[in-house]
């Protein structure tokens, strides 16, 4: 079944990117949401519910720690999961970022395969594209 | 070591822009076609160490740039209204790598909110042995890159 999935990153071009990756990795998406900062986030998850969140860290207004760290004080958005894509490559941010409750951590620049392998498990492929990946599933972060 | 830190920057910029953009630099000088406007781009890093990086650009750069982040021809109006994001965001990962490169990946530095301004004219560079800037060509475009610690 198609899964819908936010996007929270101040960069258009990334999400452009983001999306674009998603499509061409053959994920079973559905509606994709966009939002600039955690707090656009916040107010698109009021409307959509969806099941995967892709975020950045470095954002103005409300980061995506600070937006992690309140998403997992609320009841309701706790067991959201969420894929970090950061340009951050500190053990102890990455460390972190685990004990927050982060599902997994992409660095940028990454390349489509990367974000498609630690998005797989959440998402699925469809079914002409599962028949053609063999990648595994471990190493999220 | 300014120099060396300026090496490291200007290996890194290429390869992000290599595997990111698919474009590719070179040192063979570039002339800038009178009439183009250029931009600048500053980001910061804080921690342990701190340093500021800006990046020199024409805005027909940033618009080629835009297009091949996106996948997207140069004339689609998609690629100008994204120009500036496009550099902002490529300096954000070229900061990101630059902090690794230099100060390993054990500690946690803060990056800046990249910012960018057009000139009212071109630019002004040092261009001298050992100087922190350093000017490569992009696709037949001259660009500039600078590094500078701050603590």
């Amino acid at each position: 079944m198609s899964q819908d999935v936010l996007i929270v990153d101040d960069s258009a071009t990334i999400r452009r990117m983001v999306r674009k990756t998603m499509e061409m990795a053959g994920l079973d998406l559905g509606e994709v949401y966009e939002a600039s900062n955690g707090i656009e986030a916040l107010a698109q998850l009021a409307d959509h519910p969806v099941a995967v969140m892709i975020v950045d860290i470095n954002m103005p207004t409300m980061n995506g720690i600070q937006l992690l760290t309140r998403m997992k004080k609320n009841q309701r958005l706790k067991d959201i999961p969420i894929v970090i894509a950061s340009t951050e490559g500190s053990k102890k941010r990455i460390e972190q970022l685990e004990e927050f409750g982060a599902f997994g951590y992409v660095r940028k620049p990454f390349q489509p395969e990367q974000l498609r392998d630690v998005l797989k498990p959440l998402l699925g492929v469809k079914e002409h594209a599962a028949a053609t990946d063999g990648d595994t599933d471990d190493d999220l972060f | 070591m300014q120099q060396q830190q300026t090496a490291t920057l200007t290996t890194i910029f290429s390869e992000v822009l290599a595997n990111l953009a698919f474009m590719f630099s070179d040192d063979e000088p570039a002339e800038t076609p009178p009439g183009e406007v250029w931009l600048e781009t500053t980001i910061g890093y804080q921690g342990p160490k701190s340093g500021n990086l800006c990046f020199w650009c024409t805005r027909s750069f940033s618009v080629l740039l835009a297009a091949n982040l996106l996948g997207i021809d140069p004339d689609d109006a998609d690629a100008e209204s994204k120009a500036d994001d496009a550099v902002k965001e490529f300096m954000n990962i070229i900061c990101g790598q630059l902090v690794t490169a230099l100060h390993g990946a054990e500690e946690v530095f803060q990056l800046s909110i990249p910012e960018i301004r057009e000139l009212p004219e071109s630019p002004e560079l040092l261009d001298e042995p050992g100087a922190e800037e350093s000017t490569l060509s992009v696709e037949g475009q001259r660009v500039h890159l600078a590094y500078a610690p701050t603590d």
